[in-house]
């Protein structure tokens, strides 16, 4: 059995950097998705990132929200671990987490050398 | 130690001299010294050990947790506050990042004659090859020791026969003489703020970051600090010396960024002047391409990119873009006409204004056992971290108003 430790979620996990299965960042944990708030038991059910996620973040993250695409949704089974950053067990293109540094990829790797 | 380790500490030391002069040390030091001489020696002690603190805390942070100072900054004071600390940030990185690149451009222009416009395109053209070529080690072998030229001024400070009497007189807070209250206090503000630059720390955690700095860097981390940092006090002392020699006596006003060069060549003749240019040159060009990478890093590490210079450039392309924008964006900056020494007082000005939100993280996380186990603040460490963290609020609350009721220290 794993040891039990406690987590602070506000504190331990949000904001924090997300890392893919092969070491890779990949975006910050920018909003959690909690359900069983009414009644029940509550429980993080997603991890989102970029875009939208950015919405309940404050008068610049509305702002900011606005300018970024749709936020891409990642199921917080997919978290192989919780140390300063936050490992999932997928790699970022599997969990479309690469589009970001993709999409720019393509003119930088015109230069040379790059 | 074995030899080869203290010939690296030895390389790393004199390279932070080389590093730690940029061209905010350079206007606020010489401006100081024409203004006020000797008097205001004591506020870059001050800056020097605020910087000695601060880099230390945030290298052993960055080597013990990992993280650079953009993630706790993120990490700490969430996205809102962090966001608003990031476009500040920003800002004054460019605006400094500009005002180096037309500091390179006059050195050029001095040294060769040709017209200041070409040679901020070519200056700008140059730093971008060198970042793109050459491995962070090289850009900080070149710029670092050619940087050492800067010594110069310490010959020049002492063959300007000071009186050294009234420069140790200058190392003791105290009234003052010449010039008003307010005015004296935009200079304390201005040089513990070139001092203490913010994109300083920035750079050199997320370096160690990169350089996957661990445990066994401890050591050499407070070593660098303290030694590099101090010696490259000097510089400024030495700096301020040879204004307040030389231009407060004639009244000169150092209003252009060639005018610290004059006074090595009235000192040392055409070599002074030569060693001088060729100083300034590489500690401001090494300055700039500091200041775009950390503009690059700050963002990526906001936002979660990948980021890093060993990174192939189309990899961690937002990071590779984010630093090539900065280094357009100054280009046009400086290519519009804005004076450098007037950006340089500026920029220095308004990262005063940042500095809070970029050390409060690193504090906080020093004193975190979750982040530092038992790495975290010792007592000195603590007591000279809150202390200066209290001194940089009172500039940061000041800096502006003094600003602006000194028309920028003019009185």
């Amino acid at each position: 059995m794993s040891k039990v430790v406690e987590l602070d979620i506000a504190l331990g996990v949000l904001d924090h950097q997300l890392v893919d299965s092969e070491g890779k960042n990949c975006g910050k944990v920018d909003d959690l998705e909690i359900a069983g708030l009414n009644g029940g038991s509550p429980e993080v059910v997603e991890i989102l990132v970029g875009g939208n996620a950015w919405r309940y973040r404050g008068r610049l993250g509305r702002l900011a929200a606005r300018l970024g695409g749709n936020a891409v949704h990642v199921p917080w089974s997919e978290v192989a671990a919780v140390t300063e950053v936050v490992t999932l067990k997928r790699t970022a293109a599997e969990l479309r987490l690469n589009r970001g540094d993709e999409r720019w990829a393509r003119l930088v790797g015109k230069l040379p050398g790059a | 130690m074995s030899l080869k380790n203290v010939l690296g500490v030895a390389l790393g030391i004199l390279s932070a001299i080389g590093g730690f002069v940029d061209i905010g040390d350079l206007v606020f030091n010489t401006q100081a010294g024409a203004v006020f001489g000797y008097q205001l020696l004591w506020v870059v002690v001050i800056g020097v050990v605020g910087i000695i603190v601060y880099s230390e805390m945030c290298g052993r942070v960055s080597a013990v947790s990992k993280r650079p100072v953009f993630d706790l900054v993120r990490e700490r004071t969430g996205f809102g506050a962090g966001l608003a600390t990031l476009i500040a940030s920003s800002v004054v990185n460019l605006m400094t990042c500009a005002a180096e690149v037309g500091g390179v451009a006059i050195c050029l222009q001095l040294l060769s004659g040709l017209p200041y416009r070409a040679l901020i395109a070519l200056a700008v053209v140059g730093l971008v090859v060198a970042s793109w070529v050459l491995p962070f080690t090289w850009i900080e072998r070149v710029f670092g020791y050619l940087g050492l030229c800067l010594l110069v001024f310490g010959v020049a400070a002492i063959k300007s026969h000071p009186g050294w009497g009234h420069v140790a007189h200058g190392f003791v807070p105290g009234s003052h003489a010449g010039g008003s209250l307010m005015v004296y206090g935009y200079f304390v503000v201005g040089l513990l703020g070139a001092a203490m630059t913010p994109y300083e720390v920035y750079f050199y955690s997320s370096g160690a970051v990169e350089d996957r700095w661990g445990l066994e860097q401890l050591k050499l981390n407070k070593v660098t600090a303290i030694i590099g940092y101090s010696l490259g006090g000097i510089l400024s002392f030495a700096l301020m010396i040879v204004a307040g020699a030389l231009f407060l006596p004639a009244g000169i006003d150092p209003q252009f960024l060639g005018t610290p060069a004059l006074a090595a060549e009235h000192v040392l003749g055409q070599v002074g002047l030569l060693l001088a240019l060729v100083g300034i040159l590489f500690a401001v060009g090494g300055a700039a391409i500091e200041t775009s990478f950390s503009g690059a890093y700050n963002v990526s590490q906001f936002f979660g990119w990948r980021w890093g210079k060993k990174e192939r450039p189309a990899a961690a392309s937002r990071f590779t873009l984010s630093w090539l924008i900065i280094f357009a964006l100054a280009l046009l900056v400086v290519m519009s006409g804005y004076d450098p020494v007037k950006l340089t007082e500026y920029s220095v000005i308004f990262s005063v204004v940042t500095l809070p939100l970029t050390y409060l993280p690193i504090l906080l996380i020093a004193n975190d056992r979750t982040y530092m186990g038992s790495k975290v603040n010792g007592k000195l460490a603590n007591v000279l971290g809150v202390v200066y963290f209290a001194i940089i609020i009172a500039i940061a609350v000041a800096a502006i108003p003094l600003m602006v009721l000194t028309h920028g220290g003019k009185g």
